[in-house]
């Protein structure tokens, strides 16, 4: 679906980069029941029914109202809390839904990461009475071998009921899956895709595996790539996931997700890839904010310190640490790493997450870049059009997807000037 | 301190070596002796202290030799001058090593005590005592519990026929028998002879460059003395200065009022041209110059020839600044421009080895910021044209027509490996594997068997080397010196890539090898070149026949990195890095060729 902008209105798109609050919320819950041989994202295993998690949880609450009462939660649309494993969080979960949706009242999609493990009943009656509108289930694979390769604690059986409980329950249900894992052979992977699509969910997001460094599988492998997730076998997955879901019905509206009818795609995502600015709160967090946005932020936060002259977008990142933000820090005390934008930079960069989109480069967004890139941005449209990566439409076409990050390079070297100013909270 | 350091009478000098197998502690007992007599303190101490080069330190060898005084407070009660003249320790720099030998009475031999001797101390040991050494043997490590000092003199006695009864036990970690040792060096190095009064001969053992005084030269006096404002004459070049002063280092510069007979110190010769200062080179006075030089002195030749290319044509003026600020440090250093199709213009360099080769093209890279590719190496043909003419080709680019060649020959060198025999069968396998011939066999002594034999350089440049090393488990040393030149069956061997030849990937190999060696350097071309958007046909050709051939599969897919909570700077980081690596890599029509791919034929026989 063509986004709401079009028309080639260059001053709509240009508009976003001025808008003062966050369009969406996110907040990061750092904590496992164990980690998973993949994971390289800020998660630590932790006991269950740990003190650590009720206090992150109450100062993570905190944390929200501070930001909406600088008012930068007032055009927020979407929330979505992730991890980590939010609903390790059990009780303290629900607590954290109701203060988002009370802080930023116009949030209409509030997305909740849940494990098979830990979604309990309790779990999903009490974030659905809370205010949650969505369930993102990490299921990763129907099959009980290449789950126990990845270090997940449940099994697919476990997976298959819990969807079924959640999408009984009446709220939007997504699965992630993953491929190009250990074990996973065509067939498996079929098994997965098709029964991750019998549950009835309305959206499924597919990943391939990125072996990342410092991880327990990286050790496990060693240096050389193995072939389950050498790239032939990530494209083939890839391709199989889009015709086994195209045949269940799912629409492929982004590089990496699928959804069942237009109202079921990520709303919150989409935040992501349309340059809509977005707070996040908790240990590795991150946000995006305009110049007004941060400035906002700044009266709340002065150790982020002044924006840097010229620049017209603020990407920050929490480092404080999750016994630090427990210990009841507020946002005056958080530490930040941060990044500025240019304007060129941040049109580019835009560009650059747009092409993820199957609806291809908004007609504002080309425009907008038009007025802010100057006539380069045709040479560039011109090559990736010509080079097979996007079609006429200028949306990606499958060689644009597979090999996303020649197309995502190209489009942020449109910045020109690349190198971005980056800092640390003092 | 100046006055203690008065030119000293010959009989309380020891000029000195260290010599070892690798490893087996000669840095550290070195650093020892700096800090025992107070040389250098204790906290300045950086660890290896005579290597002063960051390459140096960090591969652990030693490339330009250094020559450090310190002064010994003997338990006699007398004052002592010794001179530490360090060697350079890799096949590449023979020359060098006999020349710092040539300056010294006496050799310490450590060997380490968990160890024992191994090839390189026989080999070393027989450098020594071939420049008639005085020998002290020092037995290192025995800090560590598996040291069997005992066993390990005996194998001194048995392997090297050098006494080791009273072998000095040493710890260069603990410093535990350093001070033995010095008294020893007192006791066995026999003083410097010499008449102070005859005419000036100081040996060049080393030489380097100052901005502001000009080459400065490393010497030992054998007769007379040097002192600032003495007319001066390069014996072999003969080229005349002024003498700008003289000094010692300790380790740094120390400015003296004179160098004495016998003694080892520097010289600044306010020549701006290092090209006129060689190792190996006598000094003497202009007006009474001595009888005879030194003896042994020959020019260093370059005997590999490799070409140097920025990956950024922009920075070809860059580069040959670069390489003229090295020659005034390394005057050996050779070059004339090269074009070439594939990686446009840069350089033909030639070396002393392959080793030289590395170092050079590390230090251009690292200390001027250069991005580089290094062609397979080469060596200079005579190939004589069917009109008579004969011409020198360091490059395979240049090799005319093969219809108006008429034979080409090839340089050969007379090698001789040092190996205990049980590895003797798989030296001579090598060797012909190589298109050596074997020319004679010794044994030293019972666990040392010389081997000597004649083999094209072209063999030894490429990898015969690591060959050897990996053959005999590190055990076999190698020697070599140039010989004649000798007509081969050659052909010129050419790289296609997607079709089109790249004149920077072609080689000069032995006709009947032509084959294997395209198919190993194909494969090894597949390995090397990433998958890039299209299949990348690679063809090795003789003229026109295409005679092997491997294919680079599309690349299917690339990285995507989830963006996780929305932490774009992750993914956009992602980005950059991956066009890092493209930076570093060379477009060769539509093909991304990675820099180790020029150097490929190196690597064609590592499996």
């Amino acid at each position: 679906m063509p986004s709401s902008v079009s028309g080639g209105f260059g001053s709509e798109w240009c508009a976003r980069l001025s808008a003062s609050g966050a369009d969406a919320l996110y907040l990061h819950i750092p904590f496992c029941a164990r980690k998973c041989a993949y994971c390289d994202f800020a998660s630590w295993a932790t006991a269950r029914g740990d003190a650590l998690c009720r206090h992150y949880a109450e100062a993570l609450e905190r944390q929200v109202e501070e930001v909406s009462h600088l008012g930068l939660l007032t055009e927020c649309e979407t929330a979505y809390i992730g991890g980590g494993t939010p609903t390790f969080l059990g009780e303290a979960l629900g607590g954290l839904v109701r203060c988002a949706t009370r802080c930023a009242p116009r949030v209409h999609e509030l997305t909740c990461e849940a494990n098979p493990d830990s979604l309990s009943d309790a779990v999903l009656s009490d974030v659905a009475a809370a205010g949650c509108t969505r369930l993102s289930i990490g299921v990763q694979s129907l099959c009980d071998a290449e789950l126990f390769e990845l270090g997940r604690l449940h099994d697919a059986a476990r997976a298959r009921e819990r969807v079924s409980a959640a999408v009984a329950s009446g709220l939007d249900v997504s699965c992630d899956l993953m491929c190009a894992i250990p074990l996973q052979m065509a067939d498996s992977w079929q098994a997965t895709l098709e029964g991750v699509a019998s549950l009835g969910v309305g959206h499924v997001s597919v990943y391939p595996l990125q072996i990342e460094d410092g991880t327990a599988l990286a050790r496990r492998v060693g240096d050389e790539q193995p072939s389950w997730n050498s790239p032939d076998t990530q494209a083939s997955c890839m391709e199989q996931a889009q015709s086994v879901l195209e045949s269940f019905g799912y629409r492929r509206y982004e590089v990496a997700s699928y959804a069942r009818l237009s109202e079921k795609e990520c709303s919150h995502n989409k935040m992501y890839w349309t340059g809509r600015p977005y707070l996040g709160l908790g240990t590795g967090a991150a946000s995006m904010l305009t110049a007004e946005g941060y400035k906002r932020l700044l009266e709340a936060c002065p150790q982020l310190g002044p924006l840097p002259e010229g620049m017209a977008r603020a990407r920050l990142k929490v480092i404080s640490g999750r016994e630090e933000i427990a210990r009841g820090a507020s946002l005056l005390s958080l530490a930040f790493e941060e990044e500025f934008l240019t304007e060129r930079q941040a049109v580019a960069e835009d560009l650059m997450l747009g092409a993820r989109l199957a609806c291809g480069l908004d007609a504002g967004l080309v425009a907008c870049a038009h007025d802010v890139l100057g006539p380069s941005v045709d040479g560039t449209l011109d090559h990736l059009v010509r080079e097979g990566y996007l079609d006429d439409a200028l949306a990606p076409t499958q060689r644009g997807w597979l090999l996303g990050n020649e197309l995502y390079g190209e489009l942020w070297d449109l910045a020109g000037d690349t190198g971005t100013v980056t800092r640390r909270s003092a | 301190m100046m006055s203690r350091m008065k030119t000293t009478d010959t009989s309380h000098i020891r000029n000195f070596s260290i010599v070892a197998h690798i490893d087996h502690g000669k840095s550290t007992i070195s650093d020892r002796i700096l800090e025992l007599t107070h040389t250098v303190d204790e906290r300045d101490m950086a660890d290896q202290l005579l290597d002063t080069m960051d390459i140096e330190r960090e591969r652990g060898i030693t490339i330009k030799s250094n020559a450090v005084r310190v002064l010994y407070d003997a338990d006699d009660g007398e004052s002592y001058q010794f001179n530490l003249i360090d060697t350079p320790g890799h096949v590449d720099f023979t020359y060098e090593v006999s020349r710092s030998l040539a300056a010294c009475e006496g050799a310490v031999l450590v060997v380490d005590a968990t160890q024992g001797v191994e090839a390189q101390t026989v080999s070393n040991a027989t450098l020594a005592m071939n420049a008639n050494l005085d020998i002290v043997p020092a037995i290192n490590k025995i800090d560590l519990p598996s040291a069997h000092p005992e066993e390990v003199k005996k194998e001194i006695e048995e392997d090297l026929a050098i006494p080791a009864d009273d072998a000095v036990l040493v710890s260069g970690k603990t410093g535990e028998g350093i001070h033995d040792l010095l008294e020893a060096i007192v006791y066995l190095v026999s003083p410097p002879k010499g008449d102070i009064k005859a005419p000036l001969k100081a040996l060049i053992l080393d030489s380097y460059f100052d901005e502001y005084r000009g080459v400065v030269a490393t010497v030992r006096v054998f007769d007379g003395s040097i002192k600032k404002g003495d007319h001066l004459r390069m014996m072999a070049l003969g080229d005349t200065f002024l003498c700008d002063g003289v000094g010692c280092k300790r380790p740094l510069e120390t400015p003296l009022d004179e160098l004495g007979v016998g003694e080892v110190g520097y010289v600044v010769t306010g020549l701006k041209d290092p090209a006129l200062v060689k190792t190996g080179d006598t000094i003497t006075y202009e007006d009474r110059p001595c009888a005879e030089a030194c003896p042994g002195y020959h020019e260093a030749k370059p005997m590999v020839f490799t070409g140097l290319f920025p990956i950024d044509n922009k920075q070809y003026e860059n580069l040959r600044d670069a390489l003229e600020k090295l020659k005034v440090n390394d005057p050996s250093l050779i070059w004339t421009p090269e074009t070439s199709v594939a990686l446009g213009f840069g350089f033909r360099v030639g070396f002393l080895g392959l080793l030289h080769m590395e170092v050079v093209k590390e230090r251009l890279e690292r200390e001027f910021g250069l991005d580089l590719i290094a062609t397979s190496p080469s060596v200079d043909y005579h190939v004589y044209k069917t009109d008579g003419e004969m011409v020198d080709i360091t490059s395979p680019q240049d090799l005319p027509d093969v219809t108006r060649i008429d034979h080409i020959e090839e340089p050969y060198l007379k090698a001789k490996v040092i190996v205990p025999p049980d590895f003797m069968g798989a030296v001579m396998q090598l060797v012909v594997d190589h298109r050596g011939e074997t020319s004679d066999m010794v044994y030293l002594s019972e666990k040392s068997v010389e081997i000597h034999f004649d083999i094209p350089l072209a063999e030894l440049i490429l990898d015969f080397f690591d060959q050897l090393k990996s053959r005999t488990k590190g055990y076999a040393s190698l020697d070599y010196e140039i010989g004649d030149y000798r007509t081969s069956d050659l052909v010129k061997l050419d790289i296609l890539l997607a079709g089109e030849e790249v004149d920077a990937l072609s080689f000069i190999v032995p006709r009947d090898r032509a084959y294997d060696m395209a198919r190993s350097l194909c494969d090894k071309l597949k390995e090397i070149i990433p998958r890039q958007q299209f299949e990348v046909p690679i063809q090795g050709a003789i003229g026109n026949k295409i005679i092997a051939r491997s294919t680079v599969k599309a690349v299917r897919k690339d990285v995507l990195a989830k963006c996780y909570g929305g932490d774009i700077s992750r993914k956009r980081k992602l980005l950059e890095k991956q066009k890092e690596g493209k930076k570093r890599m060379k477009s060769i029509g539509s093909v991304e060729v990675p820099q180790e791919a020029f150097l490929a034929v190196l690597k064609v026989d590592d499996e």
